[in-house]
């Protein structure tokens, strides 16, 4: 029954999609107002439909109906609940539904929260949405489908992949989606743009904070991934260059760069067509993304499906959706060409630098993704290009960009007082060497240059940040400070956290990688290795059993000084039904370090490899993440002055 | 000047695009591998179904494949059907890698989805997938008559393989 309803619902979604893409082509025989009114409800009964089919696809889930081959697949009797709920976006078929559901969800949203755009503009967006809808639910139906039955019905099904039996993984894909599919928001704008070529600054402030959100949803589901390498996988590490990685992390720094032309966009009403472009190619690269997850031709710890046909699918579909926008760019973006003046000491130009950098990183990173593809193709043999060269080419880019936030928090638009600029950063860089030289002398000893270079930068940035933000606390009349702080406007104030969350994530990944201590050893039980000041000391090995996977659990004391100070329990878990292996980490984490403890290989009986990684700030990682999605929630529900001004004027 | 400029993007996207769509005829889990020109590793095992001894020497004579499988192995169970359909063909002889398995799992697995292997060499402990270079379950190897390994396929086979692996260097 299930996949009749399943496949009923999606089918009339995929209907009604082609609709509201149909009602395009309707623009001049029908009223403005009817066709606002189809796509609106329309877009509405799809959001809710696919909901439905979600809901179902839970439904089986939870009770484990094995009919559904997608079921089978991919639960099993004796899984945990939330994990049964999880696996439905846990393999690829779900993943593709969540997907379209997320899709659905922002496009509804484009319907609440629209009003201050012309209705012609928004039934042209909620078209686009459309066809991108119909896209998706094509794909589903045809060769994804996770209603598909499977015969004879197996009695049980074959487990989740234990890699994604764990918390982090619950979250983690929704929230990526989210943000990953968000960019077609800015994506449907700019086309609506281009076709209508026409364009007022207030729709812009409304894009800016559709941009915001789905920057920040990328901003979750990228760090929640890292967060849930570094402590579940048992990797050691949090960012590994990856090729799916860098599928979520392209869009996130073009994205970042229409954040910022945006800026210029709407103040002063130039760089639009860049910044259309710049939507286009967010999008692209949130579609190109799930082309190389999807279709599996890059080697991936990610690449769990392997299927040149679907690939195919959405190839075409990519090439058709991206080659017919940037045609579209090409006929009709000069109309969208402003040009005003501004000076190499303003605030466009510095954002402008900012725009080629983040692009220039972008393109990087897709270079060295696409490496072993392009070689390959050119016959040149298969080469991958790895963690060196990302990590080189994107340090190198990075720290001119870390280096142009504090002009660009000080500097004003058209022209900037050259002196008065200067003498205000240099006595901040001033202080930021001094602190990072007092810093790294007494504490670390050590004198790589790097380190000093990026400390400097990022304390730069933290320093300017922090001080614009106590400069406006004090000029504003109010003497209480709570209230001052909601009276600093909150675009500035999103700016600032944000930026000041880039200066700590900077200052933790340094510090945790260029200091951080690991050792791999063999131990024997009652032995025992010293990392830094602390004793580990190797106590004993035992068994657990849990309802699906059964446990070797170490028990390591940590002792300080002699003084006993806490007890890791890593755990080497085996899944009983695909016989997979896990590894689960124990971390004791404090602002200043995390102990990292990992069983690895059985060598005899007493005798086992364990992990030991002693990792010094890495905390600030996080918490500098942290106040960056602060800055975007400020960035979101903060009313920007803009808008108050709009209406107080109507 | 600008009208140029903006034709760049899809100049650009082209080029993606004709990457993308090579890559997508080939394969990437195509790991080339050492192995590749030499001869196959010596062992001595026992069988899976009689537990008699089996040698690397049993092997050679004729050229053969050796097919690492396990019975908890997901991509194993996708692969078997076009493992049974090369058997039936009897143009090349299959021998099983039977890795980090056991026995009686092994057994009941090869009895409910039929048999396509000559003989299964027992390797629980996975100390010859080892010499092998084995990632994972399955993978495939081509041995020609002298015993050296011709071909390395990593990921469950499918038709293709027959056609594309097989038979080329059978006509040979």
């Amino acid at each position: 029954m299930i996949t009749e309803i399943g496949n009923f619902l999606l089918s009339i979604s995929a209907s009604l999609s082609l609709c509201i893409f149909l009602s395009l082509f309707l623009k001049k025989t029908i009223s403005n107002e009817v066709r606002f009114l189809f796509c609106k409800i329309a877009s509405h009964i799809i959001t809710f439909l696919i909901f439905i089919s979600f809901v179902l696809l839970s439904y089986a889930f939870l009770t484990d109906d094995f009919s559904l081959r997608y079921v089978a697949n991919n639960s099993n009797v004796s899984l945990e609940n939330i994990y049964k709920f999880s696996a439905v976006w846990g393999a690829h078929e779900g993943s593709i539904l969540l997907w379209v559901f997320v899709l659905s969800i922002w496009s509804s949203c484009i319907v609440l929260f629209s009003s201050s755009i012309p209705k012609v503009i928004v039934s042209d967006m909620l078209s686009i949405m459309g066809i991108l809808l119909l896209f998706f639910l094509i794909f589903i139906l045809f060769s994804s489908n996770p209603f598909d039955r499977i015969f004879p019905i197996p009695i049980n099904g074959r487990d989740l992949n234990p890699l994604l039996q764990d918390p982090g993984l619950i979250i983690h894909p929704p929230m990526l989606y989210i943000g990953y599919v968000g960019t077609s928001v800015p994506f449907v704008f700019a086309i609506s743009i281009l076709l209508n070529e026409n364009i007022k600054l207030e729709w812009i402030s409304w894009l800016r904070k559709w941009v915001i959100s789905s920057w920040m949803f990328l901003t979750i589901g990228i760090s929640l991934g890292s967060w849930w390498a570094y402590h579940e996988l048992g990797w050691g590490g949090w960012w590994f260059w990856d090729p799916v990685e860098n599928a979520s992390f392209m869009p996130w720094l073009a994205i970042t760069a229409l954040l910022h032309s945006l800026i210029v966009s709407e103040k002063r009403g130039i760089f639009i067509s860049w910044s259309i472009l710049l939507a286009i190619l967010t999008f692209s690269l949130s579609l190109l993304g799930t082309f190389l997850v999807r279709s599996g031709i890059l080697v991936s710890v990610h690449a769990f499906a392997n299927d040149p046909e679907r690939g195919m699918y959405i190839l075409i579909f990519l090439s058709l959706i991206i080659g017919l926008s940037l045609g579209l760019y090409f006929i009709k973006s000069r109309s969208l060409i402003f040009e005003k003046e501004y000076t190499v000491s303003s605030k466009e130009f510095i954002l402008l630098l900012n725009n080629l950098f983040l692009t220039i990183t972008t393109f990087a990173i897709l270079l060295g993704t696409l490496y072993p593809l392009i070689t390959s193709s050119l016959n040149l043999g298969k080469i991958s290009v790895g963690a060196p060269y990302f990590n080189f080419i994107f340090s190198a880019l990075m720290l001119p960009i870390v280096f142009l936030m504090s002009p660009a928090i000080y500097s004003t638009w058209k022209k900037t007082n050259y002196s008065k600029l200067t003498k205000k950063l240099l006595t901040f860089l001033f202080y930021s060497i001094v602190i990072t030289y007092i810093f790294m002398n007494f504490y670390f000893k050590s004198d790589i240059f790097i380190v000093y270079l990026a400390m400097s930068l990022a304390f730069f940035t933290i320093i300017s940040s922090v001080a614009k933000l106590l400069l406006i606390l004090k000029n504003s009349n109010n003497k209480k400070i709570i209230s001052n702080i909601f009276s600093i406007p909150s675009s500035m104030l999103s700016n600032l956290l944000a930026h000041i969350g880039i200066g700590i994530l900077i200052i933790g990944i340094t510090l945790s990688n260029y200091y951080s201590i690991q050792k791999e050893v063999a131990m024997q039980q009652n032995s025992q290795i010293l990392v830094k000041d602390i004793t580990i000391k190797f106590v004993d090995v035992k068994n657990k059993i849990s309802k699906n996977y059964t446990s070797q659990v170490g028990v390591f004391d940590a002792y300080i000084n002699n003084d006993y100070f806490i007890s890791f329990f890593p755990e080497k878990r085996t899944y009983n039904i695909q016989k997979n292996i896990m590894t689960e980490a124990a971390i004791n984490s404090t602002l200043l370090r995390d102990i990292y403890v990992a069983l690895g290989e059985n060598l005899s009986n007493d005798t086992w490899v364990v992990r030991i990684y002693y990792k010094p700030y890495i905390q600030l990682l996080w918490y500098g993440v942290l106040l960056m999605i602060l800055g975007g929630l400020f960035g979101i529900f903060g009313r920007n002055k803009l808008e108050k001004k709009l209406n107080n004027d109507s | 000047m600008i009208r140029k400029l903006s034709a760049l993007p899809i100049l650009i996207f082209l080029v993606i695009v004709y990457f993308l769509y090579s890559g997508l005829s080939k394969d990437p889990t195509l790991i080339p591998s050492p192995l590749i020109g030499k001869t196959i590793p010596e062992f001595t095992s026992k069988t899976l179904f009689d537990g008699n001894t089996i040698t690397s020497k049993d092997l050679l004579g004729k050229s053969f494949i050796i097919n690492v499988w396990g019975s908890w192995c997901y991509g194993c169970s996708i692969e078997h059907d076009y493992l049974i359909d090369i058997s039936s063909k009897n143009t090349i002889q299959i021998y099983g890698l039977n890795y980090k398995d056991d026995r009686s799992s092994a057994i009941k697995w090869l009895q409910s989805k039929g048999n396509p292997y000559r003989r299964v060499i027992f390797d629980s402990s996975g100390d010859i997938a080892i010499d092998f270079g084995v990632y994972g379950a399955p993978e495939t190897f081509l041995v020609n008559e002298q015993g050296v390994i011709i071909h390395k396929h990593v990921g469950p086979i499918d038709q293709s393989y027959y056609n594309n692996v097989i038979l080329p260097n059978l006509r040979k």
